[in-house]
């Protein structure tokens, strides 16, 4: 019969019908339910399989802190291993299946591990399966492997969206029950920023699944009356199905809120989003996890904690089952028997440790004082127990109540260390919160809802009063004090069925004293030996029962043995939702050059640069490898004219009183005496001497500069130099700004390119040799008024421009420029040609200044002044950045001029082997020059301008090859410079 | 010989949202305006006898009555005109006007700009913006310079429900995608 475990009542809309599949298995449920109340109310108990010994298990809990009903959600690459039953929201089509079970959920064929249980017991891995030796990574371990383990990853990509935000307040509440409802009322009102979190989809907390009253209402109403006051008030932002997982500094939380995961269909939406809460004070009102107790044989799924069957009872008028004994070692035991038996539930027995109660038992229920459950019944599900007393008690669900610990977690996340109180036999809060952290309720040890509402209620007060905000309501809501009194009793001792500490991994109390009989004292070793407190649940229901075994076993007391630490997640978080939208192409922005589209419809080959893109090379129709398009590139440069987009390049605009002085001092060659119009070579280096960067800088005015810097250096020079003024010299009078992205440059290259810009710079400049000489540099118009810049600069070694246009005529000049130059054929080329070009002038690029080279090292040692002091000068006088034997810049060609050159292969000398006692330098840049019809090369070589003509071993180990090579001028094409000055 | 047409960083792009709108904003001016040491007075005044404005401090702005003319206090020493421009050399403008008592650097190329309007346009921003833009943290005319998806972005409220965002004109792509995405996050 459907539903055959549902009564009346309940937080459930009874008017909506969702069906839902587990294991195939059609089903229905209502609106407001979970996976597991929906599973409770169609009389499902067997919901999985243990990790270990594939014990068949069903739900424990009603919360996020379930160890066993974890199923797979959804179907193929967006099925979910994992997932808790007891908190996935029930949707109209939801389809689960259970997990870590080979063969059908009731007839597991690995429940054959629950025989060989003696061979599988904490750390066996270590001790057994030793021989033979070489069988443990081909056959043990795979088989190991195999059989353990939770739930299967879909091994597809993930295709749902995920994503991040920021939230600011002035108090978060971390958690919506009785605590936290009355700790946002209380701030809310007073008119601070409120942001009220719960991991819940419906805000109470334990109101919801109880019976207490508040003000006379019942405390779901009340709860219900609370939130819609608060949804309409502006300075609070309510949010339900929220988890607060971390506290981080400065006030500063994680929390993950589940948008659509209740949803059949998201819409393409955003499943997750994971939110930065940056809060001034955070009250955390995340209540109390109730905690079972080990005794025989106590994982059989109808074992059940107890404040969670009443939870299903209540809330979602779902009954775990319909003859009910309850074993409790506190008052709240009893509360569940109560509300049971209002729900229509047989109380087969009330089993107490304690030798005395306060409240009354509902009737007809036996009950047994100063006694315990030492063993029980049913393979797949509940039948009976057996008592310490010697009786045995048929029954179908065994409600478990062994105290309630204080959800300290997030108190401890900064090191925060957990104290223990007698009175509640528990860890509560310690004194060393995280900075503006303030707990009230449950989580504070306070666990009577009285309260719990008047500490929400103080704790808010005083945060608010903190920041300035006054309460209005002076007193909290009011409630009873419910009966709470606990025992400190957390596992039946003896030599019987195994007991249970931690349901998810498979720990037993026997686990914990091999463990400490095997030397493990420390709570955290016996933490990693046991796996006590590890997976998706962190151990909540079991960690203080494990620390109890342990202590009884060191001779210690509880809060002597400690606690393992707390540390962020609270609850599980996909690393989806860390990702957030943050994949693929959208990993990091990418940078375009005003030119891109026309390069694009070009059919440009682009290339990566930091996260520009950069035309690599212009295929042409016949061109089949990409050889052929540089070769063409760089020859016509050479020969005729080439048009490149350098917009890349950095750029800053430099202006003051104190420019030229401050460039004198930044640079390590003068340019204090630059003249106005014109351009200088620029080499900076590093205070510790090495160099950092070069460029060229132009000087536009007297008190005007602007620098260009290599593409990838164009963000940390300018920090640098703003380091240098901002703390160096505050005194200068100098201003920086980035002009990289205001102004579309091209390198226009070639004998030919003086024709070319006659044609597009207008007539009034006059751009001959004698006016614009090289290194000349001015402000011009092009194409009929457009404003411009040019400077004679030459990267080709070529007759060569650079002009610059205000980025919005980007695009228009690239195709003017292509359009004029058309009668001079013209290329366009990339970043292939430019290398080549540069490598046959014996330029440097990052290859060569690649932060451990000197100007020395580079050949421009001449340009570190001595007559200045700047950045670098003093330490590049280190004696060992000057030694005889030190590297050099040279050029290398190949011995066999068919070989083609590698970058990264090192030197060594002729009829020496290729070892590091050997290594004499290495190849920076390489490439095929079609200047000279052969692979060239430029590198560092230990003395290496008086080696000229030596022929080495240039050995790459890498690629497996080693050819002779000789050293040469690194210029390859035009020494003396002419063309550049034509 | 061809002339050379202008064109925007984001084509003039324009979406409408439930509850907010993005637009490209095009046809202002950027001038970036440094203080030369010691004379901070002396452009202050120019700048309050050319527009009636006082210079602004950094993290606030300030429209002149006319509406010709807002000035962004960015950091010590720089603040950003914005303004109508209608001339192909706005640094140039701005020197004319209040002479020569700052460095003046036209950035109007160098930024892309959204204006992200309407009542969800800060919901929208919560997705990439860590700023609080709550009003009464972050008030009309108020800005600041941050970071949205690794890119920096310079905000302005220049309105109660409404932003202008500027960020580099070569990543704008990749900009505007993150704010779009944001607008469709919410929806």
């Amino acid at each position: 019969m459907s539903q055959s475990n549902r009564t009346q009542g309940g937080h459930i809309d009874r008017s909506k019908t969702l069906r839902f599949t587990f294991n195939g298995s059609r089903l229905e449920g209502h609106p407001g339910d979970t996976l597991a109340s929906a599973l409770i109310a169609n009389g499902v108990r067997l919901v999985g399989r243990s990790f270990k010994y594939h014990r068949p298990r069903g739900i424990f809990s009603a919360g996020s802190e379930e160890p066993n009903a974890l199923v797979e959600l959804r179907r193929d690459a967006h099925r979910e291993p994992n997932t808790r039953a007891t908190v996935t929201e029930l949707f109209d089509g939801l389809a689960a299946n259970s997990q870590n079970h080979r063969g059908p959920l009731r007839y597991d064929l690995l429940a054959v591990n629950d025989y060989l249980s003696p061979f599988l017991t904490a750390g066996f891995y270590y001790k057994t399966f030793m021989w033979p030796k070489a069988f443990w990574e081909k056959l043990y371990e795979p088989i190991i492997r195999a059989s353990a383990g939770l739930g299967r990853l879909s091994m597809q990509e993930d295709p749902d969206a995920y994503d991040k935000g920021f939230l600011h307040c002035d108090l978060l509440i971390i958690g919506a029950g009785p605590a936290g409802l009355s700790a946002a009322l209380t701030a809310a009102r007073s008119g601070a920023r409120v942001i009220l979190a719960d991991e819940d989809f419906r805000l109470g907390g334990r109101l919801n699944a109880e019976t207490l009253e508040i003000s006379g209402d019942s405390g779901a109403d009340w709860a219900q009356a609370t939130v819609a006051e608060l949804s309409s008030m502006d300075n609070v932002r309510l949010m339900p199905r929220t988890t607060v997982y971390g506290a981080y500094d400065h006030g500063i939380y994680g929390a993950i809120e589940r948008k659509t995961d209740h949803l059949a269909d998201g819409g393409g939406k955003p499943r997750q989003v994971l939110w930065r809460i940056y809060s001034r004070r955070a009250i955390l009102c995340a209540g109390a996890t109730e905690r079972s107790i080990a005794f025989g044989n106590n994982d059989r799924p109808g074992i059940m904690l107890a404040g969670s069957v009443r939870a299903y009872a209540n809330r979602w008028a779902a009954l775990p089952g319909r003859r009910v004994a309850v074993f409790t070692n506190n008052d709240d035991g009893w509360r569940t028997a109560s509300d049971l038996a209002a729900q229509g539930a047989e109380i087969a027995a009330i089993v107490d440790t304690r030798e005395r109660a306060s409240l009354a038992a509902p009737a007809g229920a036996a009950v047994s004082m100063g006694t315990s459950v030492v063993d029980t019944k049913g393979r797949h599900g509940l039948k009976g127990v057996a008592l310490s007393n010697g009786s045995t008690v048929e029954c179908d669900c065994l409600a478990v109540s062994g105290g309630w610990s204080p959800n300290v977690h997030l108190t401890c996340h900064q090191r925060g260390r957990p104290v223990w109180r007698d009175d509640i036999a528990g860890f509560a809060p310690g004194p060393d919160l995280p900075d503006g952290m303030r707990v009230a309720g449950a989580a504070n040890g306070s666990l009577t809802l009285a309260a719990a509402l008047r500490e929400g209620h103080e704790q808010a007060s005083a945060a608010a009063g903190e920041l300035g905000f006054s309460t209005v309501a002076k007193t909290p809501p009011a409630a009873e004090d419910e009966a709470v009194e606990a025992s400190a009793f957390f596992h039946v001792k003896n030599d019987g069925p195994r007991a249970w500490i931690d349901l998810q991994n498979d720990v037993t109390a026997k686990d914990v004293k091999l463990a400490h009989q095997e030397g493990f004292r420390s709570v955290e070793h016996l933490k990693r030996y046991t796996t006590l407190g590890m997976a998706t649940d962190q151990g909540k229901t079991a960690n203080l029962l494990g620390l109890s075994v342990m202590a009884e076993c060191t001779g210690r007391t509880i809060p002597e043995t400690g606690t393992t630490i707390f540390r962020p997640p609270y609850t599980p978080v996909p690393i989806g939702a860390f990702a957030g939208r943050a994949r693929g192409k959208e990993f990091r922005p990418t940078r375009l050059t005003t030119s891109h589209k026309w390069a694009e419809e070009r059919g440009a080959v682009f290339v990566e640069a930091g996260q520009w893109l950069r035309a690599q090379w212009f295929p042409q129709s016949g061109e089949t490898r990409w050889r052929e398009s540089v070769d063409r590139e760089a020859a016509a440069v050479r020969g005729s004219v080439g048009i490149c987009d350098v917009t890349t390049l950095g750029k800053i605009d430099i202006q003051g009183r104190d420019a030229a002085e401050f460039l004198n001092k930044v640079y390590a060659n003068g340019f204090a005496k630059l003249a106005v119009g014109k351009v200088r070579y620029g080499l900076m280096l590093r205070e510790d001497g090495i160099v950092m960067d070069d460029g060229t800088t132009a000087r536009l005015g007297e008190n005007h500069f602007v620098m260009t810097t290599t593409t990838a250096n164009a963000v940390s020079v300018f920090r640098h130099m703003e380091f240098c003024r901002q703390c160096l010299w505050p005194g200068l009078d100098v201003h920086l700004i980035s002009a990289t992205e205001q102004w579309a440059q091209f390198a226009v290259a070639g004998p030919r390119s003086r024709d070319l810009l006659r044609k597009a710079v207008d007539p009034e400049f006059d751009i001959s040799s004698e006016a614009f000489p090289f290194m000349g540099c001015g402000e011009v118009s092009v194409f009929g008024g457009t404003p411009a810049r040019l400077f004679r600069i030459s990267f080709s070694g070529e007759l060569a421009y650079e002009i610059a246009v205000p980025a919005r005529y980007g695009d228009a000049m690239i195709r003017a420029l292509m359009e004029v130059g058309e009668e001079f054929g013209v290329v366009p080329y990339g970043t292939e040609a430019l290398s080549v070009l540069r490598i046959e002038k014996g330029h440097p690029v990052a290859a060569e200044l690649c932060g451990q080279t000197t100007a020395r090292d580079l050949g421009l040692g001449r340009m570190v002044s001595k007559k200045k002091d700047c950045i670098g000068n003093t330490l590049s006088e280190r004696s060992n950045l000057n030694r005889e034997d030190g590297l050099s810049l040279v050029g290398f060609a190949p011995v066999m001029r068919n070989d083609q050159l590698s970058a990264g292969a090192h030197f060594v000398s002729r009829g020496k082997p290729a070892s590091t006692e050997n290594d004499e330098g290495w190849m920076t840049s390489v490439a095929y020059s079609p200047e000279l019809g052969h692979s060239i090369g430029l590198g560092f070589i230990a003395g290496g301008h008086e080696r000229m003509g030596e022929i080495i071993q240039a050995a790459d180990p890498l690629r497996g090859r080693t050819i002779e090579v000789r050293i040469v001028s690194p210029h390859f094409v035009d020494p003396e410079g002419e063309r550049q000055r034509a | 010989m061809p002339s050379l047409v202008a064109n925007s960083p984001l084509g003039d792009f324009r979406q409408e949202f439930d509850g907010l709108e993005v637009a490209e904003v095009t046809g202002l001016a950027i001038v970036s305006i440094a203080t030369p040491h010691g004379r901070e007075a002396e452009l202050a005044g120019a700048v309050l006898d050319a527009w009636g404005i006082e210079f602004p401090p950094v993290g606030a702005s300030i429209e002149s009555t006319a509406g010709e003319i807002r000035i962004l206090g960015l950091q010590p020493g720089q603040v950003f005109a914005l303004f109508q421009r209608d001339d192909e050399r706005p640094a140039e403008a701005i020197a004319r006007k209040i002479g020569d008592y700052g460095y003046y650097t036209d950035q109007s190329d160098s930024w892309a700009i959204l204006r992200i309007s309407g009542d969800r346009s800060r919901e929208a921003l919560e997705r990439i913006c860590a700023l609080d833009l709550h009003p009464d943290v972050f008030k009309t005319g108020g800005v600041a310079r941050t970071v949205m998806e690794h890119l920096g972005v310079i905000v302005l409220r220049d309105k109660d429900d409404a932003f202008l965002l500027l960020s580099a004109r070569s990543s704008a792509p990749s900009f505007l995608h993150a704010v779009v995405t944001s607008a469709k996050n919410i929806q």
